[in-house]
């Protein structure tokens, strides 16, 4: 069993998934951030459904490590969702909605293509490690989508509060996450695995939360606040 | 004759082109800071404990 902060944590990160999903519906915005919503809502499942796991087999079991890989990539394809709902809410005005679909599409099944090529030479638990491997690449490609989405809000003013700072959420949240990435990868420390990856995992929701609580959809940013772009 | 003769770019293909784009700088990331790696396992959806790693493939021969 984890151990006494990693249960405060992954608590904690439950709740503040919930936690968004009631503020979208008390403040009457659960159709607007619909996919943000639905994402939330799915991770609070599986965060359940994973801690019945956990409870029952045990972190290092066999039925642990599936249900965890599985769900994640379910996790990060409603994530992924969620992202280009957001493109479409910053792009609405453009009327490229048909284009964003397009590009969308075509970028997951590129990023399902390449997974499967990455894996393809291993015959045994292939679906896991295509599971495992689908989701590490969709976050990098959602950091980059994200950090794009950040020039289009720049570039084009955008001064929806709620907006903004959902996607500068978003892309502290990628951004962290690839930055843990190298981290790990560079200096090999398990605790960043441990604690740094679940505190990440809390992070998103609440920091949705606090923008959902604070700020209404009429809320504007000035627009000096934002890097002056000339159109 | 008119200076724009060659008619207009396709909206569908700028954004196929785009995806790609997107795609290929995506796994060049990946792979810049993964350069080191040994094998470590990194997900970041939701705040749940993170199980040991699938099995990784076996090395071609």
């Amino acid at each position: 069993m984890p151990g006494p902060i990693d249960l405060i944590i992954w608590f904690l990160g439950t709740a503040f998934e919930l936690l968004f999903v009631v503020c979208s519906v008390t403040r009457k915005s659960f159709l607007r951030y619909f996919f943000l919503n639905l994402y939330l809502l799915i991770s609070t499942i599986v965060s359940i459904g994973r801690f019945l796991i956990l409870w029952s087999y045990g972190q290092h079991s066999g039925q642990y490590m599936y249900f965890y890989f599985y769900s994640d990539a379910l996790l990060t394809v409603a994530l992924f969702v969620a992202l280009i709902s957001l493109y479409s809410h910053v792009l609405g005005e453009l009327s490229a909605g048909e284009y964003v679909k397009w590009g969308a599409v075509f970028l997951l099944l590129g990023t399902a293509g390449f997974s499967y090529a990455v894996v393809a030479r291993s015959t045994e638990r292939l679906s896991t490690s295509f599971a495992y491997e689908l989701s590490q690449n969709l976050y990098f490609v959602g950091l980059v989508l994200t950090y794009i989405l950040w020039g289009a809000v720049l570039k084009l003013r955008e001064t929806r509060t709620r907006l903004v700072q959902i996607i500068l959420s978003l892309g502290l949240y990628f951004s962290a996450y690839a930055a843990s990435y190298a981290l790990v990868n560079f200096s090999g420390k398990i605790i960043i695995i441990r604690y740094i990856c679940p505190a990440l995992g809390c992070f998103l929701p609440l920091s949705w939360s606090l923008t959902m609580l604070r700020y209404t959809d009429e809320s504007r940013l000035v627009p000096a606040r934002l890097v002056a772009v000339p159109r | 004759m008119s200076e724009y003769d060659g008619g207009t770019m396709s909206r569908k293909l700028g954004a196929l082109v785009l995806a790609m784009g997107i795609l290929v700088g995506a796994m060049g990331i990946k792979t810049v800071l993964s350069s080191n790696s040994k094998g470590t396992v990194m997900m970041a959806n939701g705040p749940a404990p993170i199980p040991l790693p699938p099995p990784s493939p076996p090395p071609q021969p």
